[in-house]
């Protein structure tokens, strides 16, 4: 304590005493003051960040909020009781604490975002994050009550700093809902705060009466600081911003984990999306496009509708729905792994607003199975198969893509029977989107590829696979009133590829023991993200 | 003392570790299998040791041994409504390539994988044709597989330098120089896989039998695969790691005590060539090769008697004479046969029987520790089948699960580690006095690199020690007269194992049994047909 008073001492007199800069010293205090406005502020926006984070990982936003401000109050304590260790060189600790801050707090959320998506310890590293950030804001707080001590008397100076704090965590709490999310989203609020924290320090380091060596070291720090925050920002870039701020611009009104995946789905006014591990499967403004795309031209191409139809994956009853249209089919068999999703589609009223309650009609039969275990087990013969899977991302999924799961699907078809296959972007990924073409037709299958614009997704591909007898089709099924998107002349723009994303040499064909789709589609998606 | 000492050596790096790791608490498991107990019976005794037996039975053909061998020469002489019966020792059948299902998943407790055979593994071949996994065969007259079984992708990935790389081979973070020298090496290897000798054979081939008696090919054999890697110039640390993990992987042995051309002929010995195994040649099953165990004794309609130790074997004019005892009850027993087939380690055999010259090619064997880690985790949609550890004292593990779908949490992980050090006997030891616990932590010490939280997502671990796991091919392993397969003990009775080719190869097991079946066509007055080999 004596100790802290000597150093707030030569402050004050270097103040009383007049220096060349004696400009700079009279803005201190303000310069303080501002300190704990912005403190404040960028405080509770990072435990704001953090609690809409874990409310999304973890779900239960309730309880995921109130962990986060329980936790980050406690902390804040702490903060406040390890300030009294501090007894030397308030000003420098002072501003190196802000500078801590700044990095804690503008990384916190690209960090716990990456160690969600790398199936890390979240919760730890969520509540570190928490513990730490409430720390540094609980340590600057009694710092800076002692750095005043003399300027005011104490009720003044409590009175007004505790005031500064308790309005800029309003500021805080008005920002970040109204502007900061839906403006900035959650990435980039974090960088923000974080440089806003980083340059608070750095014009401290300038008005400050700091030793020339120190305020050097400092100036340094903060402009590290800067420049990595700015290097994030900058790495994270347009895809990544623009998918965040659809994935949390929006509320989340239904989440579930499955074994295999975690369910979410958001919902605004204009849209309802559904993501699984935090790719999107469809956005309800456009789905039909993909949806229509996906199933009417297959049917189109059979001649005769079908009687029997086999539905992999699709658990959302998107297709269902559209299969539906056609009364001569008798029965539609859906073979998806996630009884969260099924169930999601059938029993719960977000999903049976969407599919029109599909998967509830009697001629639909849910098998929650593995898909190539299925087919391996069936005796069973089908007119249609539709191969809806999320794409070949990983080497699990990738089974999926292999000729011996197209071999296993043709044995499963009957003799005019085909089947239509969801096959990537041809304009995204177009090796890849060839790729699969080249492994359905070493199965012994004709093909003809097609592709949609769907908004949400792209230029996106799929491709009929069947017989000897298979053509191109030229006239739907069914009456086109009913469809959003498809009609004659529609259709027949399908099968017409731009030569950016016509068929390219050297495509690879898959098997189960080298997978060749899974890094070429995670190269080619990759490069476009970069 | 020497146990001790050598008990540290045994446990290497990994020690240190293990005692740090939290010890395996709320973790069930045991111990289990090769009864050694029950076999170190016979020591001291040399054949035909035959107690006052309490019962009597009689069959065809009497095979000691429930191993690949012996269940191969069951194999071959299924089908003709003779009454083949098999004495094993152990509870159940399949040696060391025996397995369980007691888990989640099936899981083995040795042999893990076939590669493809070769064209000349005949009855590997036949096998895998009848079990449907070997489809057709392609305009060239080459073998298709069911692609389902090949190891599925990704087949392998090797923690190097505190991360996960794909492959055995991590070449973004080798030196330029070790990446250089792999290069030199895959590319001398390759070689050696087309090189023939003077008989136009193969320099390396399965069966071994049928390689090249070229001297140049035999001199091989008289140096270690380590002297041939210092004679090439091969010094990089990776380089020498990698052979060091082959020769583990296939003898049990390190490069120091394994001959050159066992050494290569893990490399250059595997010919077949074709679009589809350019990925994995490698044939998995949950069970490992405990699948091809079952496939083969369902084939043979043999009847199986476990839990039978078989102490002496003698033949009695026109019959065979068994003494059995039963392992649990120390009862005696005599079995008369027409035939019989010895198909046990050389190093037992010669207890049993009183061999001629030169049949019974008693060979040092390796020591080994299989554990099998029942473990719940994270579903990990890019886990591979077999994880490696730079530097570990172990071999890594394989999982269980990976050739099924869709991918689960809770699978077994098998865990290998081969003793490899010149000294067997004193691994030998250390590795059977040591304590369930002491072991358990000794896994976990080992993967604790990469999975330090392994302790934690695992609720079981059960361990076999195998004392004599395989033979181990050290300089001079050819004999003076390689590759002449004698299996011929006497006029009714003959021998089968990987000893006599001296290499633990599931192809060489089978083709051991086979041909020592065909030999007893003569006494069992049987047309055969053309030989399966
Ligand atoms: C850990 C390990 C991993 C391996 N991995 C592979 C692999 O991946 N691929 C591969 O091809 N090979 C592998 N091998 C090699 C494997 O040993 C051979 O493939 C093959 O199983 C050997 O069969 P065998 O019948 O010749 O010998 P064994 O397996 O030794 O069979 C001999 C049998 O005789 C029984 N027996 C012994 N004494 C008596 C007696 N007195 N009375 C009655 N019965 C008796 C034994 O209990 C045993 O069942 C591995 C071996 C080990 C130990």
């Amino acid at each position: 304590m004596v100790q802290g008073k000597r150093e707030v001492c030569h402050l004050r007199s270097s103040v009383i005493f007049g220096s060349p800069m004696a400009v700079a010293e009279r803005l201190v205090s303000p310069a303080l003051y501002v300190s704990v406005f912005v403190i404040a502020t960028s405080g509770l926006v990072y435990q704001l960040l953090s609690g809409t984070l874990a409310s999304y990982v973890l779900g239960d936003s309730v309880a995921q909020f109130s962990f986060v401000i329980g936790l980050y109050l406690f902390a804040m304590g702490i903060g406040s009781w390890l300030s009294k260790f501090i007894e030397r060189d308030l000003l420098v600790r002072f501003i190196e604490i802000e500078l801590g801050l700044a990095i804690a707090g503008g990384l916190s959320a690209p960090l716990l975002f990456k160690i969600y998506a790398a199936a890390g310890a979240f919760k730890v590293a969520l509540y570190g994050m928490v513990a730490i950030i409430g720390t540094l804001v609980g340590l600057e707080i009694p710092l800076l009550i002692r750095l005043l001590e003399f300027s005011l008397r104490l009720k003044d100076l409590v009175a007004r700093v505790l005031t500064l704090d308790y309005v800029g965590a309003l500021v805080g709490s008005v920002l970040f809902p109204s502007i900061l999310l839906p403006k900035l989203g959650i990435h980039l609020t974090s960088v923000a705060f974080g440089m806003l924290n980083a340059s608070v320090a750095l014009i401290g380091t300038m008005l400050f009466p700091l030793p020339p060596g120190t305020a050097l070291r400092l100036r340094l720090s903060c402009f590290a600081a800067l420049g990595s925050l700015l290097f994030v920002g900058l790495a994270l870039g347009d895809v990544v911003r623009a998918s965040e701020q659809s994935y949390f611009g929006s509320p989340i009104v239904y989440t579930a984990q499955s074994p295999y995946q975690r369910v979410v789905m958001t919902r605004s006014a204009r849209t309802t999306r559904l993501f699984l591990n935090g790719n999107l499967q469809f956005s309800s403004d456009d789905e039909h496009r993909y949806h229509e795309a996906l199933v009417h031209p297959a049917v189109a191409a059979l001649g005769a509708p079908p009687r029997r139809v086999l539905v992999l994956g699709g658990g959302d009853g998107l297709a269902v729905r559209e299969l539906l249209r056609y009364p001569e089919i008798e029965r539609i068999t859906l073979v998806d792994l996630d009884q969260a999703v099924t169930d999601l589609f059938r029993d719960h009223e977000l999903g049976r607003e969407l599919n029109g309650g599909s998967l509830a009609d009697p001629r639909v039969e849910i098998h929650n199975a593995d898909a190539f275990l299925f087919l391996e087990a069936s005796k069973e013969s089908f007119d249609l198969a539709v191969v809806d899977f999320p794409d070949p991302g990983n080497y699990a999924v990738g089974k999926l893509y292999t000729d011996s799961f197209y071999l296993l699907l043709r044995e499963r078809l009957g003799v005019r029977g085909l089947a239509v296959v969801q096959a990537t972007s041809p304009a995204f990924a177009r090796n890849t989107y060839w790729s699969i073409i080249a492994t359905i037709e070493s199965a012994g299958f004709r093909t003809v590829p097609y592709h949609a614009y769907v908004p949400s997704f792209g230029d996106w591909g799929f491709v009929l696979a069947g017989g000897p007898g298979l053509l191109q089709p030229t006239k739907l099924a069914l009456s086109t009133e009913a469809l959003r998107f498809l009609d004659e002349a529609t259709l027949a723009q399908l099968f017409v590829f731009p030569k950016d994303s016509a068929r390219p040499e050297g495509t690879v064909i898959s098997r189960l023991n080298d997978q060749k789709l899974v890094p070429l589609y995670t190269t080619e998606w990759g490069d476009w993200a970069r | 003392m020497s146990s001790r000492r050598a008990f540290l050596q045994l446990v290497g790096g990994s020690f240190v570790l293990g005692q740090l790791a939290p010890p395996p608490r709320n973790i069930a498991g045991a111990r289990l299998g090769a009864s050694h107990e029950v076999g170190h019976r016979l020591l001291g005794s040399t054949g035909s040791a035959v107690g006052a037996p309490d019962e009597d039975e009689r069959c065809d053909v009497a095979i000691v041994g429930g191993g690949v061998s012996g269940l191969s020469a069951a194999w071959r002489l299924g089908g003709r409504g003779l009454d083949v019966r098999v004495y094993e020792l152990e509870p159940f059948v399949g040696g060391t390539s025996s397995s369980s299902d007691d888990g989640v998943v099936p899981h083995p407790w040795g042999a893990h994988y076939l590669p493809a055979p070769n064209l000349e593994a005949r009855p590997a071949l036949r096998l895998l044709e009848s079990m449907g996994v070997l489809l057709g065969w392609d305009a060239a007259g080459r073998p298709r597989f069911d692609p389902r079984v090949l190891c599925h992708a990704p087949e392998e990935r090797l923690f190097y330098r505190g991360a996960w790389h794909p492959g055995l081979a991590p070449r973004e973070a080798l030196e330029e120089e070790e990446l250089a020298e792999l290069g030199r090496f895959s590319d001398e290897v390759d070689a050696l896989l087309e090189r023939r000798g003077s008989d136009g054979r193969y320099y390396f081939q399965i069966p071994v039998a049928l390689s090249s008696r070229d001297p140049e090919a035999l001199a091989l054999d008289r140096k270690t695969m380590a002297a041939w890697l210092d004679e090439r110039g091969y010094v990089t640390p990776f380089l020498r790691w990698y052979v060091r993990y082959a020769t583990l992987d296939d003898f049990g042995a390190d490069p120091e005590d394994v001959s050159a051309w066992a050494g290569l002929h893990y490399f250059a010995s595997r010919k077949l060539k074709t679009p589809e195994l350019e990925a994995s040649r490698y044939l998995v099953w949950p069970e490992g090769n405990g699948r091809l165990v079952r496939e083969l004794g369902e084939r043979s309609g043999a009847s199986f008697r476990t839990g039978t130790l078989c102490r002496g074997v003698r033949e009695e004019g026109r019959e065979v004479e068994l003494a059995l005892e039963d392992a649990a009850t120390g009862r005696a027993r005599r079995v008369r046969a027409r035939a019989a087939v010895l198909a046990v380690p050389a190093f037992v055999a010669r207890r049993l029987v009183e061999a001629p010259e030169g049949v019974l090619p008693v060979r040092e064997s390796s020591p080994w520790l299989v554990a099998n880690l029942h473990v719940h985790r994270d579903i990990d949609p890019n886990h591979p089948w077999d994880s490696v550890l730079f530097g570990a004292a172990g071999l890594g593990y394989v999982d269980a699960s990976h050739q099924l779908t869709p991918p689960r949490r809770d699978t077994v992980l098998t865990y290998f580690r081969a003793y490899g050090d010149a000294d067997v006997r004193a691994s030998r030891i250390a590795l059977r006095d040591a304590s369930w616990e002491s072991l358990a932590r000794s896994v976990f010490g080992d993967l604790a690199p990469a999975h330090p939280e392994l302790v934690h997502a695992t609720s079981r671990v059960d361990l076999v020690v195998w004392g004599h796991a395989m033979p181990r091919p050290r300089v001079g392993f050819l004999g003076a007269r390689p590759f002449e397969e004698r299996s011929q003990l006497g006029e009714r009775t003959s021998y089968a194992h990987v000893d006599v080719a001296g290499l633990a190869l599931f192809e060489e097991a089978q083709r051991s049994g086979v041909r020592a079946a065909e030999a007893l066509a003569a006494p069992l007055g049987l047309e055969l047909g053309e030989s399966w080999c």
